[in-house]
């Protein structure tokens, strides 16, 4: 227990990062995104294009494809972690995290962006590779955008693809573009118009109460549209990918994901903060405390969620639902999915489970990044086994499962670019206003948190 | 009349934060068995009082894992050692153990939570029938508005003098010399 903090210790403008203090690692940030970006317009676009319509091919633009899912996939699921904290944040009204409720804004306010880097999955030259359904639909007579007439139903059902007949009230493709155009505009669209009250009270004189119940009332609806878009943007980039497939918990599995990961940044950035000398008045390690506790609680029902869907599927084993873990426990696949369950698990189970190792950031830092690791190897297993048999790439001993070398490097390069590209964006928002919500008026209940 | 054993001194005091500040002081006196009343919870009295922290957490994390290796062991040797059954062609090996996470989740929980209830209760010392204090007729008022303050006599600090003017010097009230009934 430090001192009691009084209004006298919070600054009457705010804290606000030094300009020029993160200029350079934005300019960098923001440099490689950029490079990086033009490289994947090529590789997707432009380098070795098949001319084959509606068939996926064996090329660097296909194995690319998948690469930019992956990357693209793995930093959305953090953007929308930081959107659910902030919306649960308003929904239940807690009054210890309002010292972090900026940066979980800043965290959220990367989503809208992300709709620039989904633009490439709007085109059929990707789509192809990715999403057999598409193809399917395609080849079936809808053309390039078109929906689902009965004379398509009928030619699904010739092309024994009874499975895609009897999905076609969700799996269209006008319906599919409208969805996704849905999820940037309409949870876009509220975290900004959350994070622009927010701001807005930092500059009143006479800062009340009705911001915060307004945006309660916002965030509780806007926490239905986190759920769909949560769910179904995982349904319609990464599930889509193996259309046969059921499963009844992926969307609690991503969004699981998602909310564990966004609060090991939200710890990571603010002991990064801390140590460069922000936040000193309104965060103490109780902040830490709380926050490790709701790390922990997402480890243990990540664990939970992920071995639930493998061990329905494992016990009911019927044959549309085990593909997906057929495919990912053959070989070194195995290898990997078993280091989930110690890595992504166990381990940090166990070592979470101490409360003065939440309160130690020496300790959180490395615990942070190697949870942001094995979210990288989770998601890297729900994306990239699909690109073999996708892509029917093919060796001597007939259909291969693994990523030749070249491909991981293609991996990297997506992971490196839309790292890039969230990391600018992300330190673009901490640099736009104050570190935290000075004039909140619990900012005082936060600031003497005690648990 | 065969004298009666003291179980130590009573002291009230008048507002939290003078019990607050009595504990420290107590504390500082270098007393161990000693324990605070009060109608209800005190932020950082436990820390003013410089009580350790509880070494039931460690107990419950030995019983989760008791309970964790029961249940590998348990169903391992009835499913795979002794008695293997194959359906809808599982394996019956070592890669059956998917379908003993749910069993060693319930027995980690099961064990873990009877740690916690029997473990509290020990280091407690309940379920008790009666306790000395009760034998003071003021002392009944630590559940409506009074803060007491007790140091028992087995402390090996406790003198009669000295822990009557400690409590005094802490600022207690009615101090009264508590002694055990008779058996």
């Amino acid at each position: 227990m430090g001192h009691f903090v009084t209004s006298k210790d919070i600054p009457a403008d705010g804290e606000h990062i030094a300009p020029g203090k993160l200029a350079l690692p934005m300019m960098v940030c923001g440099v490689i995104a950029l490079l990086g970006i033009i490289l994947s317009v090529y590789l997707l676009f432009i380098h070795g294009d098949s001319t084959e319509v509606n068939q996926p091919a064996d090329t660097v633009q296909g194995q690319y494809a998948y690469s930019w899912l992956f990357a693209f996939i793995f930093f959305i699921s953090i953007t929308l972690g930081g959107t659910f904290w902030m919306l649960l944040h308003h929904v239940s009204n807690s009054g210890w995290g309002i010292a972090v409720r900026r940066l979980m804004e800043n965290l959220a306010s990367v989503f809208p962006w992300f709709a620039i880097l989904a633009i490439p999955f709007f085109f059929p030259e990707v789509q192809k590779h990715l999403y057999e359904w598409m193809n399917e639909h395609r080849i079936a007579g809808t053309g390039t955008y078109g929906s689902v007439t009965p004379e398509v139903k009928e030619t699904l059902y010739a092309n024994h693809q009874a499975l895609l007949a009897a999905k076609e009230f969700y799996m269209n493709l006008p319906f599919w573009f409208g969805r996704m155009v849905f999820y940037f505009v309409a949870l876009g669209g509220g975290i900004i118009w959350l994070k622009k009250i927010s701001v807005a009270q930092d500059h009143d004189p006479n800062p009340g109460v009705e911001r915060l119940i307004f945006s309660r009332k916002l965030s509780m609806f806007f926490l239905v549209v986190f759920g769909l878009t949560a769910t179904f943007l995982v349904f319609d980039l990464v599930k889509a990918l193996d259309f046969k497939w059921f499963s009844t918990m992926y969307g609690v599995y991503f969004f699981a994901g998602c909310v564990l990961n966004g609060m090991a940044l939200l710890i990571l950035t603010s002991i990064l903060l801390r140590r460069a000398g922000y936040l000193q008045t309104v965060m103490s390690p109780e902040h830490h405390h709380v926050m490790g506790k709701l790390t922990f609680a997402f480890v243990v029902f990540w664990g939970y969620v992920t071995f639930s869907q493998f061990f329905l599927i494992w016990y009911a084993n019927i044959t549309e639902e085990t593909s997906y873990f057929l495919l990912r426990n053959t070989g070194n696949w195995n290898t990997a999915s078993v280091c989930l369950v110690f890595g992504h698990f166990a381990l940090p189970f166990l070592f979470l489970l101490r409360s003065d190792v939440k309160k130690k950031p020496g300790l959180m830092i490395p615990i942070t990044i190697y949870l942001f690791t094995l979210h990288a190897l989770d998601h890297y297993i729900m994306v990239t086994p699909e690109r073999g048999p996708s892509l029917t790439m093919f060796s001597e001993g007939g259909p291969q499962l693994f990523s030749t070398g070249n491909v991981f490097w293609l991996d990297l390069i997506a992971f490196v670019t839309i790292g890039c590209f969230f990391a600018y964006f992300y330190m673009r928002a901490l640099t736009k206003s104050s570190l935290f919500p000075h004039r909140d008026p619990r900012i005082l209940e936060s600031a003497n948190l005690f648990n | 009349m065969t004298p009666k054993r003291v179980y130590g001194y009573l002291a009230e005091f008048e507002s939290a934060s003078a019990l607050y500040k009595a504990a420290e002081k107590v504390r500082d006196a270098g007393h161990k068995k000693w324990d605070c009343y009060s109608p209800y919870p005190i932020h950082g009295l436990d820390k003013a009082m410089g009580m350790k922290k509880s070494i039931l957490p460690w107990l419950v994390f030995c019983g989760g894992s008791l309970g964790f290796l029961t249940a590998i062991t348990l169903a391992y040797t009835t499913q795979v050692v002794i008695y293997p059954t194959v359906v809808q062609a599982k394996p019956a090996n070592i890669f059956t153990t998917a379908a003993f996470f749910p069993i060693m989740f319930e027995l980690t929980v099961l064990l873990s939570g009877f740690t916690t209830l029997f473990g509290l209760l020990a280091l407690m010392g309940l379920p008790r029938l009666n306790h000395p204090l009760f034998e003071s007729e003021q002392f009944a008022r630590a559940t409506d508005d009074g803060f007491f303050i007790a140091i028992e006599a087995r402390d090996p600090r406790f003198s009669s003098e000295e822990t009557k003017t400690l409590l005094e010097d802490a600022g207690g009230s009615n101090i009264e010399l508590v002694e055990e009934p008779e058996a």
